[in-house]
């Protein structure tokens, strides 16, 4: 009987079997877990910027033409408002996000500083 | 008379949770029991009976049933109020599988997970849906915890179909879940190719469930194109009957998710007589028992093989198919409804 507890087992042997055959040449086995910080830190630039497509401006319901056209258009004779509105909110992202830099950049310093220095013991 | 108020931090038509209070207020009404349902967010399409939170007004003496799954915006004022508190705690996903492809929302996962520390100090008791999920809270310092499985009602999906002991035509793979990074659609997708390039070219892959964001629907959708081209099918906004109608038509249900509070679909794959083949990550384990097949390995080609396997040995999938209707009985309503009103009382009597 074909035991699930062999199952395993058996595909390991098989993907060996057909990997010394010469297939399976382009699989990698993928890292586990989620993307590295690094690639969240980069995306915290890209959304510093803000900018709201208006295509996101929708209704969902049933019939919701006309109200998505309506939220459109009140969109457009706001926007005078809006615009500084995104001018003010993308400044402060922007100059917070070089604090946070400049704060990292300042840690590394006095990290490097403090692994240097000798040891004085108690 | 008892009155039970439950409280999402969000709703909507085609979500696990809000799915799970409805049933829940249909059981307190069963039992006499009275009270409300509530939500801060609630998503257009909701027809079911959940009121804004912001009209919550309890007597002294309800209790607060509090479905944590995400952040929750007022959790000081939730906090404040006197009644007795009872926490079910469906998992809340880890944020840095989010932040790339869908910043708010790992902006309310990071804020529910902050929460959690706050809730496990404040309720009487604190529940969870798995033992995964309850050890998270025991972790934060939670003494008194209670295990009460998702309640699902699989009759929604419709009846299962009698299945043939051999795959005939071309042989369907599925999955079902929010196409969200921790779910690992993108590994699914390679994995299929492999499989489909060495051992089916006519293979089809079905992955169902709404996207986390437009930008990593698009991006799987890409992914599946062009590695498959004309083999996977994406598809969001199913209906029970419809999503029924997948799970006859597949062959096999595959999960390389790599974070799970609970993961239901393992269950619906079971109720369809589907093999399972899935990763043991979370509450993954506890969920599938002996009923499937768990593949921890990194390589993809042995979950190619392992699929290859699966669909090719019919006596290994009759197997699958009894331990499935077998795990099925562990997870009974009436089982399940004991141990919510269990909890509830033990919420009501605490000091």
């Amino acid at each position: 009987m074909s035991a699930p507890e062999d199952a395993l087992g058996r595909a390991r042997a098989a993907a060996a079997q057909m990997r010394a055959s010469g297939a399976y040449a382009e699989a990698r086995a993928t890292r586990p877990g989620p993307p590295p910080p690094e690639a969240a830190e980069l995306k915290l630039y890209q959304w510093a910027l803000i900018e709201p497509d208006i295509a996101h401006v929708r209704s969902l319901r049933r019939f919701g033409a006309p109200v998505t056209a309506l939220k459109r258009l009140l969109l457009r004779l706001l926007v005078q408002y809006h615009v500084q509105l995104i001018s003010e909110q993308t400044r402060f992202n922007v100059m917070l996000l070089g604090y946070v830099r400049r704060l990292e950049s300042r840690i590394e310093e006095l990290e490097a500083q403090a692994s240097s220095e000798p040891d004085l013991g108690p | 008379m008892i009155r039970v108020h439950q409280l999402l931090s969000g709703a909507g038509p085609h979500d696990a949770i809000t799915t799970e209070a409805l049933v829940f207020r249909g059981l307190f009404s069963a039992w006499g029991w009275g009270g409300e349902d509530y939500a801060y967010r609630i998503a257009p399409g909701l027809e079911a009976g959940i009121t804004d939170a912001l009209r919550l007004r309890p007597e002294p003496g309800d209790v607060l049933l509090l479905h944590h799954s995400a952040g929750w915006p007022r959790l000081d004022e939730l906090m404040a109020l006197p009644n007795p508190k009872l926490l079910l705690y469906h998992n809340v996903t880890p944020p840095h599988w989010l932040w790339e492809h869908a910043p708010m929302v790992a902006a309310h996962c990071a804020a529910g997970r902050e929460q959690l520390h706050e809730l496990v100090g404040a309720v009487q008791l604190a529940a969870a849906d798995s033992a995964f999920n309850a050890g998270e809270l025991a972790e934060l310092g939670a003494t008194r915890t209670a295990v009460i499985p998702l309640l699902i009602e699989l009759d929604r999906l419709g009846p299962a179909a009698p299945r043939a002991p051999e795959v005939t035509g071309a042989p369907t793979v599925l999955f079902v879940g929010r196409l969200s990074p921790h779910k690992r659609q993108d590994e699914l997708i390679r994995t299929f190719a492999l499989y489909r390039r060495y051992r089916a070219p006519d293979a089809r892959l079905v992955l169902v469930g709404d996207p986390i964001s437009d930008s990593y629907g698009a991006l799987l959708a890409r992914l599946a194109r062009s590695l498959a081209p004309g083999a996977v099918r994406i598809e969001t906004g199913l209906s029970p009957n419809e999503l029924g109608d997948r799970f006859r038509a597949a062959d096999a249900f595959v999960c390389l998710s790599e974070h799970e509070g609970f993961c239901i679909p393992l269950l619906e794959a079971f109720h369809f007589g589907l093999p399972v083949i899935a990763r043991p990550a979370g509450a993954i384990p506890e969920v599938v028992g002996d009923a499937g097949l768990l593949v921890a390995d990194a390589d993809p080609a042995v979950v190619a093989e392992l699929l290859h396997l699966v669909l090719g040995d019919a006596e290994l999938r009759s197997e699958l198919r009894r331990r499935g209707r077998a795990r099925l009985s562990d997870f009974q309503p009436d089982v399940i409804a004991g141990r919510l009103r269990a909890a509830v009382e033990a919420a009501l009597s605490a000091p």
